[in-house]
């Protein structure tokens, strides 16, 4: 490798990655050195950057703020950099491709992304992956043929198949052949159970994928009509195994999602230049045959040095609205490259319009046109070759935009960042609907080859948050604030001089840092390449597609072993329903004694594997069953009123398909006890996590009706079993702790919920319920059928139970400390109302259940209501986000109303289709609706709009804190929380907005008695004549007051400079995440209010 | 120490209904001239202003200025309980806590007391200033109570139009439009049946209507009901009362294709 670099051949930029380079250790200043022009300018291809301007030399005077310090940091890992200079000389090319020789060595590769392609006019599979060197790999895997099964009719023989293709080819009626072979095999319908034999089937090849369709549909609607044989066929034939081309390929051939394939050597030939259609490093063709494909298990669970791209464009808007492409200039566009294993990226650079200070540790290249700099980016990115491109919102956003803007500005080369040469890159409109995900409007944009994850539409599927924005998402994960810049002020950055735009840089920079960092944090690369190995679809399916299409990759994976075949069912949307788990009727209170609760492991798989339950094993004809079977022994008919046979007749598929999921995840979890190296490590995690989340939804797709291949009777058992199981648990405990069997108390299953039951054996004492609760759940469990389960888990003590779904206790596993607060259903977790209600709710719950103080938590509540109704608490806290998931609603809603009315005053901050909108609730005309009552928070920290505090209080905390409070002090005191004397002093804003306010003139009130100041000598001043002999002691007061709200508001100042990192520039920062935004604004406006205030009591005439 | 007796407990019945849909709670000012109450709606597009002056009370008594803050919602509860020519009088101490009012039957020797807890209410003080009105506009309550009330029928806001023909209250809305105008009119034998119409120059406004019926609660307490306009300026209603005292509605005129 060594060597290789020093005799580059094919690119005059080569990667210096390898760490076993030699090169002396250099001091760490080095790096800190902000001189430039020491070393020479090494050649851009394609764009020179321009000279810096003299300017620069002023952006080492910035003082540096958190990031660049970080991003200072971030070359000291590289010691190879040293010598150079980091701001100029970044290797962006992959490997030479010296060491490789086709002859000798096989080609083996991660494969990341698949898809169909054409190879000398037939069609083949395009896998595109990376070396474990690092090169990039384009495989024509071909000779792959599609095909399908049907049944083979009664009195159909061996002998008619070429006459039965010849009659197909003519049915079909194309302008080429299309039927490749028709052969007849021996195969089992997977759906219900056939008596374990196999029958005929026909496996109709054709010459090329795109024909299936053609034929399945020509088959299913107009019947075959060959020589009689399906006379009695009336609504068309059944086709099976329905999937697509590539996955199908991928099934045969044995290769995941994400695993390594390998081209033997000799059996594999390189193509040639002039015939390549990738930009890939090696291009090459295989016949699938073979192919091998390394299962991923022990050496193949590797990753190959995959390259990440992270990146962030930044638009010059026009004031009030989002940007256009047709119209906005993209200005910025920061880069940073990661390699796979590496903690630290090995390119940071940042395309900027216009000249720009250097930043530390980071390449800047400067253009005068906005055409150039976006066809260097294109060329800098099929340089840099990047096997997954990440960022945020960038599906949504960058990527449109830039086409767009390219395509405005006619930058015809710019659109090429796929892997394909021929392959232009388009953003599509789509829309994503799953019963999981909800409705979601995106856009798609197409980078063959190589794989997208956009870190917003990510954590929107994996986490629930209250707000999606980058910086928020940042602060809950990697807990950091960033800057968020509103899109008006960044073009007033980039009109300025060349440090406001560096500062812009540096921000734009930082946006393209967070998502590859987020992408560490959440391990979303390993988590998703593991559930793409475990399920074996490609990468990409797992962002794009839904549940299903992982399950049915494993079903047939694991039918095609058995020789099954999987009926195109077409599906039909039914409402049949049916019921689902149970929930046994909550004991209502608050338990001051421990209650134990009793978990079932993997309630619903395991009920699966022990019954049987599958699709292979379902009788639906009773015909199949033998006379001599027995009942129980042969065959099982489960609560539900289905039959099935047992495992002694046939093992079901599912049972084994879960069998082996969970079998895995034991092994992985195991392999994680003893791995230390982090990185294996979080892959193992990774694939337990897959593991576990594939074998939960396997009963979920036996539920769907409107799946690929649903089956009720399946899912209706299951949940039938699993209703019937937690009934007999509550039995057998009830039965067993008894007085009567010596036991001291009777115990009492308080709640049940789908695979969990609460006990409370009435023992004070924690250690010995724990004791009871182990010796329980042994007990049932012998009482179930293998693999089920129950498993004693934890102790709640206190236990407070509101409702089904919804309570609250101090969760133990050691008698000796508790682990957390754990609450389920109350409004901490809910998102729907807002921050005040959660942070109310749960110090109460704390201090109730931690702390026992009963009064403490009464005490703080009113406090809290008492500020609520002053107007003292923070705006933050009473905003309630809501997402707008679609444009018409039936009824109207009160973030609906706000997104419209938002939409007339500035359509370019108003929130779109699919945003949370953040709205708190006015105070508006006597019986106006609450819809028409809300209002953006930012607009009613300017205007002084005041807040309904009647409405937060009567239908934001009355109704949760009623549910805590009662079971605990009673109905009638905890009604007293509502309406006590803390009640009674209550604050109204004037605000500066509505039809009145331009013509009400403010009368000064006295100071201290709050009398209206009419009469001409006091107008002016601060007090009455009646409260003249106040006057000093006021005018300490306000002082003291306006100089707290003076410190109060510095600090928060301060701290937003820390935040943004820098201590003497303007705060520009419009988060609305950030609670100390509205704190600031609301600081803000104190001091100033405060301020005129003060000044009253110089025109006093008191003073004189 | 406030004390102040009123001989009707119907008066200050009809003046606290009249606002307690626009106002939820408030300050009544209480000092040596009378009882005043200033407020805005919540959302600040009417303003209320009341002043019942010391002689419309006997006796009348007030050392100090007075805040009473209060819920009017609870003090329509309380003063549900009076009956209409019930002696009615309100008490307070000087740092008040409570407002007690008490009812004497003007036929029984019945005595009822209450109390309302107060409220400490920060709000600031705001008044409309004194304009002069291009159009000053008078008529008999219950016939402005009767125009509001048909047109709310058939629209959200009403335009006022003043001119030399007379005064004309038009509205457009989904299912039509309708106009009343009314022209100058002396009724000898019923003087307070008289429209009476002052202009300096033609005023056209338009407002909510829902506001204008709100208003309209307060025609029991006076015959006349005077309606000043200026282009651009709120609108005043005034329902006078008694011994100097008024009841005063201003509201904001909408403008152009707002709400």
């Amino acid at each position: 490798m060594a060597g290789a670099a020093q005799t580059p051949r094919k690119r005059v930029l080569t990667e210096t990655t390898n760490t076993k380079r030699n090169i002396l250790k250099s001091p760490n200043s080095v790096s800190k050195k902000r001189k430039l022009n020491d070393s020479p300018v090494k050649a851009f291809k394609n764009s020179q950057p321009q000279k810096f301007s003299k300017g620069s030399a002023l952006g080492s005077s910035q003082q540096k703020s958190k990031f660049e310090i970080e991003l200072e940091k971030l070359s000291q890992g590289i010691n190879e950099r040293k010598l150079k200079n980091a701001e100029k000389d970044q290797d962006w090319a992959r490997p030479s491709l010296d060491d490789f020789n086709s002859k000798k060595g096989s080609l083996c590769f991660q494969q990341i992304d698949a898809e169909e392609g054409i190879m000398d006019g037939k069609a083949s599979v395009k896998f595109f992956g990376v070396t474990e060197t690092g090169h990039s790999v384009m495989l024509h895997v071909t000779g792959f043929l599609h095909y399908l099964y049907i049944a083979a009719p009664p009195g159909f023989v061996e002998s008619d198949c070429p006459g039965f293709a010849t009659h197909l080819e003519s049915t079909l009626a194309m302008h080429q052949p299309v039927i490749h072979s028709v052969e007849m095999v021996m195969r089992e319908n997977i759906y219900g159970y056939q008596g374990g034999e196999l029958s005929p089937y026909l496996k109709i090849t054709v010459t090329d994928a795109k024909h299936i369709n053609r034929l399945r549909t020509t088959i299913e609607s107009v019947g075959l009509g060959y020589k009689s044989l399906w006379k009695g066929v009336e609504n068309g034939i059944l086709t099976f195994d329905i999937i697509q081309y590539v996955l199908r390929c991928m099934i045969d051939t044995g290769i995941q999602g994400m695993s390594w394939v390998e081209a033997p050597a000799g059996k594999y030939e390189l193509i040639a230049d002039w015939q390549r259609s990738s930009n890939c490093q090696i291009e090459a063709r295989v016949h699938y045959r073979d192919l091998i494909a390394h299962p991923a298990d022990g050496e193949w669970a590797k990753m190959a040095p995959l390259r990440t791209l992270s990146f962030d464009i930044e638009c010059a808007g026009r004031k009030g609205i989002f940007p256009e492409a047709n119209v906005d200039p993209v200005i910025q566009i920061a880069n940073v490259v990661t390699r796979y294993g590496d903690e630290k990226p090995f390119v940071r650079n940042v395309f900027v319009l216009d000249t720009c200070s250097s930043i530390v540790n980071t390449q800047i290249f400067e253009f005068d046109k906005e055409e150039k700099m976006l066809q260097a980016w294109t060329n800098f990115l099929q340089e840099v070759d990047p096997d997954i491109i990440i960022g945020y919102n960038i599906s949504n956003f960058d990527f449109p935009y830039l086409l767009d803007r390219a395509k405005h500005l006619k930058v015809s080369k710019f659109p090429y960042w796929t892997r394909l040469k021929q392959m232009q890159s388009q953003a599509k409109d789509t829309n994503f609907s799953s019963k999981q995900m909800g409705n979601r409007d995106t856009k798609a944009t197409n980078t063959n080859g190589r794989l997208q994850l956009d870190l917003l539409q990510l954590v929107q599927r994996d986490h629930q948050l209250r707000s999606y924005t980058l910086n928020s998402v940042c602060a809950h994960f990697l807990n950091e604030q960033k800057e968020d810049v509103h899109h008006t002020v960044i073009t007033e950055l980039f009109n300025g001089d060349a440090n406001n735009r560096r500062r812009l840089a540096v921000y734009c920079l930082k946006d393209a840092y967070l998502p590859q960092r987020l992408m560490d944090k959440l391990m979303c690369l390993v988590n998703y390449t593991e559930m793409a190995r475990v399920t074996g679809v490609p990468f990409n399916y797992l962002l794009s597609r839904g549940q299903q299409v992982k399950f049915i990759s494993q079903l047939f994976r694991k039918a095609r072993e058995k020789r099954l075949v999987i009926p195109n069912l077409s599906s039909q949307s039914s409402d049949d329903q049916y019921e689902g788990a149970t929930v046994i009727e909550p004991e209502r209170g608050y338990y001051d004694v421990p209650v134990a609760t009793l978990d079932f492991a993997s309630l619903y798989p395991s009920i699966i594997q022990a019954h049987n339950l599958c699709y292979t094993t379902l009788i639906q004809n009773k015909k199949v069953m033998k006379p001599e079977w027995k009942k129980d022994e042969d065959y099982i008919v489960t609560p539900n009123g289905d039959t099935f046979c047992t495992a002694k007749v046939r093992k079901g598929l599912l049972s084994e398909i879960l069998g082996e999921l969970l079998g895995a995840r034991k092994r992985a979890k195991k392999e994680l006890a003893i791995e230390t190296d982090p990185f294996k490590k979080a892959v193992l995690n990774g694939r337990q996590l897959a593991l576990k989340i594939s074998a939960n939804s396997v009963y979920g797709l036996t539920g769907a009706t409107v799946g690929k291949l649903p089956c009720l009777p399946i899912a209706s058992s299951t949940t039938s079993y699993g209703r019937q199981m937690i009934e007999k648990t509550k039995e057998e405990v009830e039965k067993k702790y008894t007085i009567a069997n010596g036991y001291s108390h009777d115990a009492q299953v308080i709640y049940g919920d789908t695979d969990s039951v609460m006990v409370k054996f009435g023992v004070a004492d924690l250690a010995k319920s724990m004791e009871l609760g182990q010796e329980a759940a042994d007990y049932v469990s012998q009482k179930f059928i293998q693999p089920i389960k129950l498993e004693f888990e934890k102790v709640y003590f206190p236990y407070l139970l509101i409702n089904k779904k919804r309570y609250a206790g101090l969760y133990w596993t050691r008698p000796d400390k508790w682990d957390k607060m754990d609450s389920k259903g109350i409004e901490t977790v809910r998102r729907d109302n807002c921050r005040l209600v959660q942070n109310v709710i749960e110090t109460s719950l704390r201090m109730l259940l931690i702390d026992r103080d009963v009064n403490g938590a009464q005490e703080f509540v009113k406090d809290t209501i008492s500020d609520l109704l002053q107007n003292k608490i923070d705006m933050s806290n009473l905003v309630i986000t809501k997402a707008l998931s679609k444009s018409d609603y039936a009824a109207k809603q009160a973030h609906v109303e706000l997104a419209e009315r938002m939409k007339k005053r500035d359509a370019g901050s108003a929130p779109a289709l699919g945003d949370r909108v953040a709205y708190v609730i006015v105070k508006g005309a006597g019986g106006s609706k609450n819809y028409e009552k809300s209002e953006d928070p930012i607009y009613v920290l300017e205007n002084n709009i005041p807040i309904d505090t009647k409405y937060y209080l009567d239908n934001q905390l009355a109704k949760p804190l009623g549910r805590i409070f009662e079971p605990i002090l009673g109905d009638k005191k905890a009604q007293s929380l509502l309406t006590g004397e803390h009640t009674r002093s209550i604050s109204v804003a004037a605000p500066t907005m509505g039809g009145l306010m331009k013509f009400a003139k403010k009368t000064q009130t006295c100071m201290g008695c709050k009398k209206p100041l009419v009469n001409a000598a006091e107008k002016e001043g601060a007090v009455c004549e009646n409260c003249r002999p106040r006057f000093g002691e006021l005018y300490q007061k306000t002082l003291s007051r306006v100089s707290d709200l003076e410190v109060r508001f510095a600090r928060l100042w301060t701290q937003c400079q820390r935040c943004q990192g820098s201590m003497h520039n303007e705060v520009i920062c419009s988060s609305r995440d950030c609670p100390i935004f509205y704190m600031r604004m609301k600081a803000k406006k104190d001091v100033e209010d405060a301020g005129k205030e003060l000044v009253r009591f110089d025109s006093d005439p008191t003073i004189w | 120490m406030l004390e102040a007796r009123l001989e009707q407990a119907n008066l200050f019945k009809k003046v606290v209904d009249a606002i307690k849909d626009l106002v939820q709670d408030c300050n009544f000012d209480c000092n040596d001239s009378g009882i005043a109450l200033q407020a805005m709606d919540n959302s600040h597009v009417a303003l209320v202003s009341m002043m019942l002056r010391s002689e419309s009370f006997a006796p009348f008594r007030c050392d100090r200025n007075i805040a009473l803050g209060i819920n009017l919602t609870s003090l329509t509860k309380v003063l549900k309980c009076a009956q209409s020519d019930d002696i009615l009088t309100l008490k307070a101490e000087d740092a008040p806590d409570v407002v007690e009012l008490v009812f004497e039957s003007a036929e029984s020797d019945r005595i009822s007391e209450y109390s309302i807890k107060l409220m400490d209410i920060d709000q600031e003080h705001l008044g409309i200033p004194e304009t002069d009105y291009g159009a000053t506009i008078s008529m008999p309550a219950a016939e402005f109570q009767r125009i509001c009330r048909d047109l709310i029928a058939l629209s959200e806001s009403v335009s006022i139009e003043c001119s030399k023909e007379g005064v004309k209250f038009a509205c457009q809305g989904d299912i039509g439009s309708g106009a009343v105008t009314l022209r100058q009119h002396t009724n000898v034998d019923k003087p307070e049946m008289n429209v009476e119409i002052n202009m300096s120059e033609p005023v056209s406004l338009t407002f909510s209507l829902k506001y204008l019926v709100n208003f309209c609660k307060a025609s029991g307490l006076s015959n006349q009901v005077r309606l000043c306009l200026s282009n651009e300026v709120p609108l005043l209603v005034e329902y006078s009362l008694a011994n100097n005292s008024h009841l005063r509605f201003y509201l904001a005129p909408k403008i152009g294709d707002e709400e």
